[in-house]
């Protein structure tokens, strides 16, 4: 299932992906959380992780990230070694790790996006506030640019770190399960963003708990429980086999048939999906 | 009492303005950096820190009188304070850190551990020559009331260095306290931000030490950005709220030590600004306490104005006894209950504000605005005047087609 | 004594009982007439000088408290402790003097003997200490005239532990009266040069409150009697004012006390306008080095005389 490369440490042909990752491997004390995962995401897309818990997902966005050591791999960004695109990243966390009481307003919040671009020293200019209150714009919380960030509900704080990297003016957004525990306006909103995002040029990458929403949104996807299990178009690889083969069987036939039915896994009669 | 003015007006004398002067100073920087500390949720390990500083003042004095026979040399007990603070400092991250102990637990071993050795230490200095004369024992409480022309233009270039680092350094420093994964991301340098931090913690505690001594230098660092809080939702704000309470503090507090006899400056000083974080948190009025209950008395009030004039408007009998007596203190209804000609009036208007807000709903359902309406707002004081002109002419339209229809169950 | 202080006790008998089990008993040196030499073991220097006048060759004198040494402060260390617990006598001044010692010398005092020298004096002749009227000022030292009670009841405490040293015992404390009385006069010489307006002797603390007494100078200390409280801002500006006023020219620093307050006394007269120097160097509480003549009690009171006169005579 998983591409041996012909000659390893030749690195051609990485150019034409987004992201590339080889043999990406991360453990918590003597036990891997994510094994040896390759996997490469094409440009101008929107691509999924999904698995069930514990199978690695976060970890392995962090990885890639370099936010968290990884025992071995290599990762590349547009052909690049990863540390020289680090500023082409934006990355939104799952929500939990903020200090909502924090004295920073909704406005201040998206201005952090663009401390790449104006470091310490330089002076933050009109052509800079307007970005931030267009990036608000964009989702729907323009009017709440001066609101403390502990005043908003759920929705609207997803909002506010989605503008906050859209801010960061980046060619690839890496997101961590952005819908959870979001009310469906602003999952809808959200999704929007993304799209016209990926229409401006450039690639979505997301960690997302919802299968029934998988074919609907993404177009290619990596099936991950600690190794990859399958990778590539949605429509070839969300079948039901890799999908329990994933879940290890656990997903029921309830969740299944919660599916809408375009969205259904395509029964397990078809040939094993192709991987990339 | 006229000393008090006097002092505060530096009318007292030479010593007195120096002492206000030189612990103002001290004070705005504490202000300022314990900001970030506290935004960092590092502030009890100032605390460590401070008590930390007691066996490189020992230890310094030790080796400075075996090398040199007097020990006494000001700057070497200031470097050997602040080089066993930051060993404090890195032990308690490196615990905290490398084993299971939680940060409190740290800071505490650290703390007790440090102490303990400076004061076995100070057994050793009591018996050299000159240990009488260093004094080590006033690095406990301070001992303000002696402070000399170079110590307070010591503590003015410190403050000036702080504030200009803090300056420099405000957005790594916001971005870190705020969202640590988010600025290492984005080309936020952690650890040297992180180092940064603590090498200005340590220049406030170990210029402080004379002032306040090290075992309230800690309060120094930690009221002031406390107080702040309550004032200002910002945090370029809370820092400039920070360094004002904190000068205010060091300032009051000295003037007011030198009003009386036997009034240890040090502890004045953290009782003043005590005083001002009581003050912040009930007076302020972004978060303070009354200004929350009035706030919150207000909203009340509204509600039930509003709940009752639509139930009034409805026919609905009313039994709660808080709308009552607000429905009746605005002369909307009688004694008895029955509704007023203002009262029907006002009862009237709610309806048709409730259904103004009703109708923009339906158009414009994600409006911004709608929070205005949660506070229950009039449409009028939220909406331009010409969207609530056109969302009016359509409630009247549909108000005057449903009178000719059948009801349809609104 | 309450059950609640047994525990208390117990465990100060089992440290001292350790640290005595830690030491090799040594019996003291045969002194040339053949007999055991007394070992007595004195808080500070001064009465260690005293004794060792008075006792001469029948006893050997350790010192806690070197030079420059605060007592208002002194904690013990584990070889005081060690030290106290081999001595056969030991001897403090009491008044508070020695305030961190105070239950250390209460519990040995069950096992030994251990006398408190300044106590002996007649209250009638001790001044209280202003801020506490119930205490006493501890600094009789500085008042030959009072010293004769002190160098007194040693000579009664020697004689009733070593009643066959009376004779001795005698003779040495009638050589030190003797002593005592010449530098009285001495000091009193020195001290009258000094014109009447300028006796004013500022300090870093109130020690000197009986030589003012003894010889007819105002004195005034930054901190009060026991060094342990902090100064306050307020008696800094007090001082001030009193040195420009009065015009005082030469203040004084202290051997065992941080000369830190003075200087900013001297700090805010010069912003007034007013010059003030520093006098000299006191020994206030402790002596100067062992082997010095101000490491004796007659040099140390000398040397104060000395430069206290020579410095206010000084325009």
């Amino acid at each position: 299932m998983t591409n041996i490369p012909d000659t390893p440490g030749k690195r051609t042909g990485d150019e034409g992906w987004a992201l590339s990752i080889q043999g990406l491997t991360v453990s918590y004390g003597a036990q891997a959380v994510v094994f040896s995962v390759d996997w490469r995401v094409p440009r101008e897309s929107m691509s999924v992780i999904v698995g069930p818990n514990g199978a690695g997902k976060s970890t392995l966005l962090k990885a890639m990230l370099g936010i968290i050591p990884a025992v071995s791999g290599e990762v590349r960004i547009f052909g690049q070694p990863f540390a020289s695109q680090r500023d082409r990243i934006a990355y939104v966390p799952q929500r939990a790790s903020v200090d909502w009481d924090f004295p920073a307003s909704v406005f201040d919040v998206v201005a952090m996006g663009q401390y790449r671009e104006l470091g310490w020293w330089r002076r933050r200019r009109a052509q800079h506030r307007a970005h931030v209150l267009e990036c608000l714009e964009r989702v729907g919380m323009r009017d709440f640019a001066d609101r403390q960030i502990g005043q908003l509900s759920g929705g609207q704080r997803q909002r506010v770190f989605m503008a906050r990297a859209l801010a960061q003016r980046a060619d690839i957004y890496v997101l961590d399960e952005p819908f959870a525990g979001v009310d469906a306006a602003t999952e809808r909103a959200l999704v929007e963003v993304l799209r016209s995002v990926v229409r401006e040029g450039a690639t979505v990458l997301c960690v997302h708990h919802d299968l029934a929403t998988v074919t609907e949104y993404f177009q290619h996807v990596l099936l991950l429980n600690v190794r990859r299990i399958a990778a590539g178009p949605v429509h070839e690889v969300f079948t039901e086999a890799l999908l329990q083969e994933t879940y290890g069987g656990r997903l029921t036939a309830l969740q299944l048939a919660r599916m809408p039915d375009q969205a259904r896994p395509t029964p397990s009669e078809t040939p094993l999906a192709k991987v990339s | 009492m006229n000393a008090l003015f006097e002092a505060l007006l530096m009318q007292a004398g030479f010593n007195t303005a120096l002492v206000c002067i030189g612990a103002a100073l001290l004070g705005a920087a504490a202000g300022g950096v314990g900001t970030f500390i506290l935004l960092r949720r590092r502030s009890l390990a100032s605390d460590a820190a401070g008590h930390a500083t007691l066996p490189g003042l020992t230890a310094a004095f030790i080796i400075m009188a075996w090398l040199t026979g007097d020990g006494r040399w000001m700057p070497a007990l200031m470097v050997g304070a602040a080089i066993s603070a930051g060993l404090g400092l890195a032990a308690v991250h490196a615990l905290a850190a490398r084993t299971r102990l939680p940060e409190e637990a740290a800071i505490g071993a650290v703390l007790s551990v440090f102490f303990g050795a400076g004061v076995v230490l100070m057994t050793v200095v009591q018996v050299i020559g000159t240990g009488g004369q260093a004094g080590i024992a006033t690095y406990l409480l301070g001992s303000a009331a002696g402070m000399l022309r170079h110590e307070a233009a010591l503590i003015a270039a410190m403050a000036f260095a702080t504030a200009v680092a803090a300056f420099l350094l405000r957005r790594p420093l916001t971005m870190l306290c705020f969202d640590e994964d988010f600025a290492a991301m984005n080309g936020v340098a952690v650890r040297w931000i992180d180092l940064a931090l603590s090498a200005l913690l340590l220049a406030v505690v170990v210029t402080g030490l004379k002032v306040v001594g090290l075992v309230l230098s800690v309060a120094l660092s930690i009221i002031p950005p406390v107080a702040a809080r309550f004032w200002t939702n910002r945090v370029h704000h809370m820092v400039i709220v920070a360094a004002a309470i904190g000068a205010t503090g060091g300032y009051v507090g000295a003037a007011v030590s030198s009003a009386a006899h036997n009034l240890p400056t040090g502890a004045v000083i953290v009782l003043t600004l005590f005083t001002l974080f009581i003050v912040s948190l009930l007076f302020a009025p972004a978060r303070g306490l009354l200004a929350g209950v009035w706030r919150h008395q207000v909203f009340r009030r509204r509600v039930h104005r509003r709940q009752g004039l639509l139930a009034l408007a409805r026919g609905e009998a009313i039994y709660d006894g808080f709308t009552l007596r607000v429905l009746r203190s605005a002369g909307w209804i009688r004694r008895d209950g029955v509704p007023t000609q203002t009262g029907r009036r006002a009862a009237r208007e709610a309806a048709r504000d409730e259904a103004l807000w009703a109708l923009h709903r339906q158009r414009q359902p994600g409006d911004g605005a709608f929070r205005y309406y949660h506070r229950v707002m009039p449409i009028r004081a939220v909406l331009p005047p010409d969207v609530v002109r056109d969302l009016e002419r359509q409630f009247d339209l549909a108000d005057v087609a449903a009178a000719r229809e059948p009801r349809r169950g609104a | 004594m309450t059950s609640r202080n047994l525990p208390f006790q117990h465990r100060r008998r089992l440290l001292l009982a350790l640290a005595g089990a830690c030491m090799p008993v040594t019996a003291p040196l045969a002194a040339a007439g053949g007999a055991r030499r007394l070992n007595v073991v004195a808080t500070t220097g001064m009465l260690g000088d005293a004794i060792r006048q008075i006792a001469g060759e029948r006893a050997t004198v350790t010192d806690l408290m070197g030079p420059g040494v605060d007592p208002h402060t002194y904690r013990q260390t584990r070889s005081d402790i060690a030290r106290l617990t081999r001595a056969d006598l030991v001897v403090h001044h009491g008044l508070r003097l020695e305030a961190q010692l105070d239950k250390l010398l209460q519990d040995l005092g069950r096992r030994k003997p251990v006398v408190a020298l300044a106590e002996a004096i007649p209250k009638a002749h001790l001044l209280t200490d202003e801020a506490h009227a119930e205490h006493f000022d501890p600094h009789v030292w500085m008042d030959p005239g009072l010293w004769r009670f002190v160098a007194e009841a040693a000579r009664d405490t020697l004689v009733r532990l070593d009643p066959e040293g009376r004779s001795a015992y005698e003779a040495g404390t009638t050589r030190y009266l003797a002593e005592l009385a010449a530098l009285d006069q001495r000091c009193k010489v020195l001290l009258s040069r000094v014109p009447p307006e300028h006796r004013v002797l500022v300090t870093a603390h109130d020690a000197f409150r009986y030589f003012g007494r003894a010889n007819g100078y105002e004195v005034l200390g930054i901190q009060g009697v026991s060094t342990e409280s902090e100064a306050g801002l307020r008696r800094v500006e007090e001082l001030v004012d009193t040195l420009v006023r009065r015009r005082i020219t030469a203040i004084f620093v202290e051997t065992s006390v941080s000369d830190q307050n003075i200087r900013a006394l001297i700090e805010g007269a010069a912003a007034r306008g007013h010059k003030v120097r520093i006098g000299g160097e006191l020994y206030s509480d402790a002596m100067g080095a062992p082997g010095t003549r101000e490491g004796t009690y007659i040099g140390m009171i000398e040397h104060n005389a000395a430069t206290i006169a020579q410095a206010l005579t000084a325009p």
